[in-house]
């Protein structure tokens, strides 16, 4: 353990050298010669074979256009600088006193976002950021113009977590977007967006969001210092930064919960809690996450109460099975004989006839190949999807079992335990279960039932003791909430769900005045 | 380092506590049901029947192979006759999902204190199991009847006690009654028959009654109609029938009883115990061939009392049994003293046996009958044969 956290914290023998580029290129502000400027950024994007060099004369000035071709949106640049350069009128320039970058802004260059500076350091974040730079002769000042033209994919339903009932755009890589996706939805002035830059050479974009006066300003003072302190080379999801602000990073149980659905993100805002959109990625973090928003599923609330409900205890049922299946049977099996009634033990045990086997190895084994099974159809091309149901239908089924390596309880049980670890809505969620599945069957497999008890004390223990941002992992069951719990043992109707949860929400608890409830009588008198 | 050292002294407590008999499901022998017998030079004949698994998946088409086998030994007592088996047995003998336990004729005659020691005291053997005395011939014949339901053939005979035809009693049952105070233990009792002609012939067995045990020994057997007769004095009837005569020749009337409830009074005088049980039960009427319109309300009376003798008379027969040939009693009567009279209990304690043998006990059935429009006028009979 010593050893494994030891590998686990190395420290490398180099230092990490937060300014990026270890290049010897002397970033000195702006001088008022175009040329001395021009050789300054030549030597910066030096071998960059995207950058534009664009010298322009415009009444009777001599002015540079540089951007990088790969990030900016040519035909802005074309029609709204360039042309707007081209075309300018010489007499009516000559009139005005001021000239330079700051004039072009004002009343040459016809696009939105513009500003004017002279640190090379920020030109150069901007350049790399989409933005085009017109630098004039005899000006010390340079002119961004935002042009970013990088094509991203249109909104999509996301296909980790699809509905039958609901909205169904999904976020997308590029952060603007989904700002606007969640900013859409919540069209209040006190939905605010903390951006935050991580990644030393990625640069990129992290915005810290929340409503203030619902959200607890602990919860996001936390979560800013949290995010701000990361220091990393490179940012590539989101996933980078949870491993960074979790609270325990050696628990199969995640502790940010991160979604593709801008109205999960909303739902989970209007409770108070802090979401943390990445660029680059369409997984937006959410915390603090607890127990239960694995078990939940946005869909729980557009459909009618009673059906979610009984949903609801479907999963809870299926967690326990997504655990327990496999090593229940092995530990009855092996173990406790006396406690299948008569007739079920004797088509078990002629099912086991043929079966070489001890049955943990069998279950075991059905275990780890449907996990390959799993792990392939993911990371499998689509077109070769047919022909892993079939072997993998073949492998585990008919075949194992008429071959007598496998006996027939061992597949029904496996391929219910994958059933279960289906029906729960969170994938990153249910893989956690489905690591603990192989622990506890070890056990089971060794001391039984005994076993299975201890594996779960272990369970409820740790995840009792588990904390996200503060928050206890299985709040509002421990600590007990009652007026939380009716939206957790069951989805009460959205008419009853007055109060926000306790552990996020307080600062302002009450969604929605009393007695809403549909009745005969409010209906006719309306 | 401190931690490490709680770790390597927690995880002992935890691991040595543990059941470490892991034991394939393949590798046990299910036994589904035991006989025990007496040979003719007095040792104990122990005979077990044992589950195949592989046989009892159904096989469909060809010759169906067998659901069970049987093996059995001599020995000086039964775990001497027990460990024989086992040698005989590649599989370990797994006890805990035995159903029924059948006791020979001739060893319940002797006493069964030393078979049933085993049982006592194990926790391997279930308290629930079944335990049936087998009238005439060996137990073992039962164990070896091809029955064709179910997997194994002592499934057929749990599932047949289950249905609580007869007397239905479980080990705990035989214990419970063996050890209290003012009543003697009962068990079913089943035999073997044979069904169907030529070469169509198969062995069944049958519940034939009640078997009868004082201190341990049986005493007697009671046939059916007796064992009826008993369930109603021992408040154990569920859903039992009354079939009856009219007089005068009418024809017959049958009822099943839906409702029982008994009840028994008992008074000491100086030289004689007496008793009074009262049976009340409600039913429904569902056989009638006679020629009487029972929606008619004297004809319903009529029926009523014929009936009411009929149940009284039966329950009579049994007591009269018990009391004069066995003087046992399988009722409980002693009991309903000892909880409702403790004092002229303690005095009459040792002395039981012939006291109930002499003690006057007389039988009220009151019978409510219902549903008479279940049976209504007989259709076959014209409206004028009909009697109003």
């Amino acid at each position: 353990m010593k050893r494994f956290k030891k590998w686990m914290k190395a420290r490398p023998k180099h230092p990490f050298i937060a300014e990026g580029s270890p290049e010897d290129i002397e970033y000195v502000d702006l001088s008022s010669a175009l040329d001395q400027n021009e050789a300054m950024f030549q030597a910066i994007f030096k071998n960059c074979s995207d950058m534009v060099f664009r010298k322009v004369c415009y009444s009777g000035q001599e002015s540079l256009v540089i951007y990088l071709a790969s990030l900016a949106d040519e035909q802005l640049i074309d029609d709204h600088i360039l042309k707007a350069l081209f075309e300018s009128d010489i007499e009516q320039e000559q009139g005005r006193n001021s000239s330079g970058a700051e004039a072009l802004g004002k009343s040459i260059i016809s696009a939105g976002m513009t500003k004017l500076s002279s640190d090379v350091k920020e030109i150069v974040r901007q350049l790399l950021d989409g933005y085009a730079a017109v630098l004039t002769d005899s000006d010390s000042q340079a002119l961004l113009v935002k042009a970013n033209g990088v094509k991203h994919r249109s909104l999509e339903e996301p296909s980790s977590e699809q509905v039958i009932r609901g909205p169904r755009d999904g976020f997308i890589e590029n952060i603007a977007t989904n700002i606007g996706l969640i900013r859409g939805r919540l069209k209040t002035a006190r939905l605010k967006m903390e951006s935050v830059v991580i990644g030393e050479l990625t640069q990129t974009q992290v915005v810290i969001t929340y409503i203030v006066g619902i959200a607890e300003d602990s919860l996001i003072e936390e979560v800013r210092s949290r995010v701000t302190r990361i220091q990393i080379d490179g940012v590539l999801d989101s996933g980078y930064i949870e491993e960074f602000i979790e609270d325990l990073p050696y628990s199969p149980f995640p502790q940010v919960h991160s979604t593709e659905r801008p109205d999960v993100v909303v739902a989970e805002l209007l409770e108070g809690k802090a979401a943390i959109l990445v660029d680059n990625t369409p997984f937006v973090l959410i915390v603090p996450m607890t127990f239960w928003t694995g078990l939940q599923a946005s869909e729980d609330y557009y459909i009618r109460w009673p059906i979610a409900t009984f949903v609801r205890w479907i999963r809870f049922l299926f967690i326990f099975i997504a655990i327990f299946a496999p090593s229940l049977y092995v530990a009855i099996t092996t173990f406790h004989q006396e406690m299948i009634p008569t007739n079920l033990v004797l088509s078990i045990a002629s099912s086991r006839e043929a079966v070489p086997f001890p049955a943990m190895f069998e279950a075991l084994s059905m275990e780890i190949v449907f996990e390959a099974l799993l792990e392939a159809g993911i990371r499998m091309p689509k077109q070769i999807g047919q022909a892993l149901s079939i072997v993998g239908a073949l492998v585990i089924g008919q075949a194992a079992v008429q071959a007598g390596i496998i006996s027939a309880p061992v597949v029904i049980i496996v391929s219910i335990t994958g059933i279960a670890t289906f029906a729960i809505p969170r994938f990153h969620f249910s893989s956690g279960i489905r690591l603990l599945r192989f622990p506890i069957l070890f056990l089971a497999g060794t001391l039984g039932l005994y076993g299975i008890v201890l594996g779960f004390l272990c369970i409820v223990l740790h995840v009792a003791s588990l904390r996200s941002f503060g928050v206890p992992y299985m709040t509002p069951l421990g600590p007990i909430t009652m007026t939380n719990l009716k939206d957790i043992l069951t989805r009460a109707p959205i008419w009853a769900r007055r109060i926000r949860p306790q552990a996020t929400g307080m600062s302002n608890p009450v969604r929605e005045p009393a007695g809403q409830k549909p009745s005969p009588e409010r209906n006719k008198r309306k | 380092m401190k931690r490490l050292l709680r770790i390597c002294l927690i995880l002992p407590i935890l691991l040595t506590s543990g059941c470490w008999d892991r034991t394939e499901i393949n590798d046990l022998a299910f036994i589904t049901g035991t006989a025990f017998d007496l040979t003719e030079n007095g040792e104990s004949l122990l005979t077990l029947q044992f589950a195949i698994p592989s046989a009892s998946q159904s096989g469909g088409i060809g010759e169906q192979p067998k659901k069970f086998f049987v093996l059995s030994a001599t020995g000086k007592n039964v775990s001497d006759a027990f460990v024989k088996i086992q040698k005989k047995s590649s599989r370990r003998l797994f006890t805990s999902h035995r159903s029924v336990i059948f006791i020979g004729e001739s060893l319940g005659r002797q006493g069964i204190n030393d078979v049933l020691d085993v049982f006592a005291h194990d926790p391997r053997q279930r308290l629930r199991t079944y335990i049936m005395a087998v009238k005439g011939g060996e137990a073992r014949q039962v164990l070896e009847a091809q029955y064709p339901f179910d997997q194994v053939p002592m499934e057929a005979v749990k599932e047949m006690e289950i249905e609580q035809s007869e007397i239905a009693v479980t080990l705990r049952d035989f214990f419970m009654a063996s050890s209290s105070q003012g009543i003697h233990p009962i068990m079913g009792v089943i035999e073997t028959d044979t069904e169907g002609t030529g070469k169509s012939k198969t062995s069944v067995f049958k519940l034939s009654g009640t078997a009868v045990f004082k201190n341990m020994k049986l005493v007697g057997l009671l046939n059916s109609y007796e064992t009826d007769g008993l369930n109603w004095a021992r408040d154990h009837m569920e859903d039992g029938r009354i079939n009856s005569e009219l007089p005068d020749g009418k024809g017959n009337v049958g009822i099943i009883v839906s409702h029982a409830n008994r009840s028994i009074k008992s008074e000491i005088t100086e030289d004689k115990i007496k008793f009074k049980i009262l049976l009340q039960a409600k039913g429904s009427l569902v056989e009638n061939n006679s020629t009487l319109d029972v929606t008619r309300p004297q004809n319903l009376i009529l029926v009523q009392q014929t009936l009411e003798k009929a149940a009284e008379k039966q329950i009579q027969d049994a007591v009269m049994k018990l009391q004069k040939r066995f003087s046992a009693d399988a009722i409980g009567l002693g009991r309903e003293l000892y909880r409702n009279k403790p004092k002229e209990w303690k005095a009459i304690q040792t002395q039981w046996d012939s006291k109930f043998s002499e003690a006057d006990i007389t039988v009220d059935v009151k019978l409510s009958i219902g549903g008479a429009g279940m049976a209504g006028p007989p259709l076959q009979l014209s409206e004028k044969e009909i009697k109003h």
